[in-house]
């Protein structure tokens, strides 16, 4: 049977230590264009290392570091650790 | 054999008649800039790219004894298909756009901790057709952490030569000079065949950088994002709500702490050096008009601003040296949950509090800050910060207004730095709901690795940034010493009856020596206060005066104002001769005394508590500095910037000053 994939979430929603993928962002385009030049693209996966102000996470090597009134803008699909 | 010679020879014979020009390229935090310093040395020129705020360094680095290049740093980018500034710039000098010349080869330096996100660039990078040598920096930190990439793999599918480095310490630095002598002469045009159309998404890319380093890593490629303990350590102590704002006070502290102390001997000694040229001007040429431009205008306008060169230079020495390590992006979010509120961005706190010091270096460092609109309300509300020159300015009229109780006046002193902090960021609040529309950006930044800083790169900012100060003061800000010089200098008056009359004292025999210069003291200054009163600034200040009544100012008081746009301190040593006493004067007790009896053409007192505190008002929120303007022109790249900022923070300054002065007569203080 196959699996169901899972809802998004908001990213402040994902527990410190969880990944996820990313999903989307309701952002304005200059900071979408941002988080996607800095590896946060769909195909990615992301760790959740803070959650707070800032929030902060981590794409491969790359740590990006964002306010609460972004991350509570990006939408992740948890792939562990929720 | 001979062929390939004889292509060589041809092509060296070009490169000597015209240095080829190489683009330096790289995702921001790579250690391009260290890179470049290898490269090039300390020989390079900062300037901006044409039409921008954004500068670059153009150096010229010597592959061989007979050969040398030009090398163009560009700024940090992600992605060069993006609408940012730097991408933007980048894309241009690539293209050979405009005023760009066409780059003869390019280098990528790459982070090898982080090479799937550099690859993509390297892949955008592919399809400009340059000849390309991709420079695999942090080799060291990238094998502590278990990654070793096999160079041979990477280069042959990517179709460039690929050189490991460890740019802090210089190394594979001069195989990265062979690996671009050899892609100057042979260029290679071949794209990887699998590389993605050059209109591709990032994910496109991403996948396919993902897949070169699955094969050049092989087992050490990193899978995932997983947990760096010592990272993610001190990320939580930084960033933490507490012990981050701690953490920040005690750097920041520190920091100036440092500043000021490491300032103050070459402070003094520029000081010295000047004050020795004035004397040599004053003893080697004849009295006369060009003596006194040379002293009173040049050496001395020159001097009270070059003075700050010290505090420039240190400021971002320590500012480089904190932006390497890491610390300053964890900063930044710290300071960003205060600052947002009033429409600033965190990074802001360097130029605000920078600006305690001067608002030249605060308006410099605003640099910093990546977003234009932030930038721009940074720079508009940093002057309100109370700078150094304002210190004498308020040592004397809180003396004034709290005669024999410095306990009030200490306070009333405090007072100032609030008054100026809060209208910074009242002011900042009103420019993001009108000018510059919007608050501040949401914050997103990249936290980069904690790393040991670079102090060749340090210095190098420094001494670059020093320079870019002494260019401003060479010109712009020397040709404004000169005029308010002349204004306060000319028209020459007669000598008044009373000095000439003085001076004939002075000259009787039998007088003794402390009497002679005594009385020669007492003339030149009656003559000061003479010459003051008669030249265009103290015309102006006549004229004007009508202007600054409901303010309680009388024309010396306005004069006193006026003057102090050259700088503010020049307002204790205007009063002074006024009051009869030198003009370099210093405020001391006597002089506060002597300011504090001053009187009016009608016999009443200058300085009433109403005045006073209007005054101090006054000179906390008005723009009077000339050079502080001639900043703010070049950091903006637009005059109604700095026209802006005068007319408001005057404006500002003029109303708050009305009030004060009107609620305390009312009151009964006048």
């Amino acid at each position: 049977m196959a699996s169901t994939p899972k809802t998004p979430i908001c990213l402040c929603d994902l527990a410190v230590g969880a990944t996820a993928r990313f999903h989307a962002a309701d952002l304005d385009p200059e900071f979408s264009r941002f988080l996607r030049s800095v590896g946060l693209t769909q195909t990615s996966e992301l760790r959740l290392c803070r959650n707070g102000d800032p929030c902060i996470v981590q794409v491969r090597a790359t740590r990006i570091g964002m306010s609460k009134a972004v991350a509570g803008q990006v939408y992740v699909v948890p792939t562990s650790g929720t | 054999m001979l062929g390939e010679a004889l292509a060589d020879t041809v092509l060296s014979a070009r490169a000597r008649s015209r240095p080829a020009r190489v683009a330096l390229i790289g995702n921001p935090n790579t250690g391009k800039t260290t890179t470049f310093n290898r490269l090039c040395g300390s020989r390079a020129k900062t300037s901006n790219f044409p039409g921008t705020t954004t500068s670059t360094r153009l150096g010229r680095a010597e592959l061989t004894s007979s050969r040398a290049v030009e090398v163009l740093d560009l700024p940090g980018v992600y992605e060069l298909h993006i609408e940012a500034p730097e991408s933007l710039i980048a894309r241009a000098v690539l293209e050979g756009d405009g005023a760009f010349r066409r780059p003869d080869a390019a280098i990528v330096v790459v982070d090898a901790c982080n090479l799937t996100r550099n690859l993509v660039l390297v892949g955008e990078l592919l399809h400009y057709d340059v000849p390309l040598v991709v420079g695999l920096n942090m080799v060291d930190l990238a094998q502590r952490r278990g990654l070793t990439v096999d160079v041979n793999v990477l280069s042959r599918r990517l179709g460039v030569p690929v050189v490991p480095m460890i740019a802090r310490r210089a190394e594979g630095v001069d195989a990265l000079r062979m690996a671009l002598l050899r892609a100057l002469d042979f260029p290679r045009a071949k794209r990887p065949a699998d590389l993605p159309a050059g209109t591709s998404s990032p994910e496109a890319l991403t996948a396919w950088a993902d897949e070169l380093l699955t094969e050049a890593a092989g087992a050490s490629a990193p899978n995932g994002s997983g947990p760096d303990s010592f990272t993610e350590g001190l990320d939580r102590a930084f960033t933490n709500p507490i012990l981050g704002l701690v953490t920040f006070f005690a750097v920041m502290g520190g920091l100036f702490w440092a500043l000021f102390t490491l300032a103050t001997l070459p402070m003094d000694l520029i000081e010295a050096t000047f004050a020795y040229f004035g004397q040599l001007a004053v003893t080697y040429l004849p009295a006369g008009p060009l003596r006194d431009l040379l002293t009173d205008g040049i050496i001395s306008g020159i001097a009270g601003t070059i003075v700050f060169l010290p505090q420039i230079c240190l400021l971002f020495f320590f500012i480089s040296l904190l932006e390497d390590t890491g610390y300053l992006a964890r900063a930044a979010f710290v300071m960003d949950r205060v600052l947002h509120r009033f429409g600033l961005p965190g990074q802001a706190f360097v130029p605000l509090l920078t600006s305690h010091a001067c608002a030249l270096p605060g308006i410099m460092s605003a640099r910093l800050i990546p977003n234009r609109r932030d930038r721009l309300a940074t720079i508009m509300v940093a002057p309100f910060m109370s700078c150094s020159a304002r210190l004498p300015v308020y040592v004397l009229l809180t003396s004034l207004l709290f005669a024999g109780q410095p306990g009030w006046a200490g306070l009333a002193f405090a007072c100032c730095y609030l008054l100026g902090g809060a209208a910074a960021l009242l002011s900042a609040l009103l420019f993001g709901r009108t000018v510059l529309k919007g608050g501040a950006r949401p914050m997103v930044l990249e936290l980069p690795t904690y790393k040991m800083p670079s102090f060749t790169n340090a210095l190098v900012t420094a001494r670059d940034q020093g320079i870019a100060f002494l260019r401003t003061a060479g010109t712009v800000i020397m040709a404004i010493c000169i005029v308010m010089w002349w204004l306060s200098a000319y028209p020459r008056v007669d000598t008044p009856e009373s000095v000439r009359t003085l001076r004939a004292e002075a000259d009787q025999p039998e007088l003794s020596v402390g009497r002679v210069a005594e009385l020669r003291a007492r003339a030149d200054t009656l003559e000061a206060r003479a010459v003051q009163a008669g030249s265009f600034a103290g015309r102006i200040g006549r004229t004007i005066q009508p202007a600054f009544e409901p303010l309680g100012y009388d024309w010396q008081l306005t004069v006193g104002v006026l003057t102090s746009f050259l700088a503010r301190e020049v307002f204790v040593s205007t009063m002074s001769v006024f009051v009869g006493g030198a003009a370099d004067a210093e405020v001391n007790v006597g002089v506060i005394d002597r300011i504090r009896t001053m009187r009016r053409d009608d016999g009443r007192l200058v300085f009433t508590p109403a005045t006073a505190a209007s005054t101090l008002v006054f000179f906390v929120l008005a723009m009077q500095c000339l050079p502080t303007l001639a900043v703010t022109h070049k950091e903006t790249g637009a005059l109604k910037y700095p026209i802006l900022q005068l007319l408001y923070m005057s404006g500002l300054a003029y109303v708050s000053a009305l009030i004060v002065y009107q609620s305390l007569r009312a009151m009964g203080w006048s």
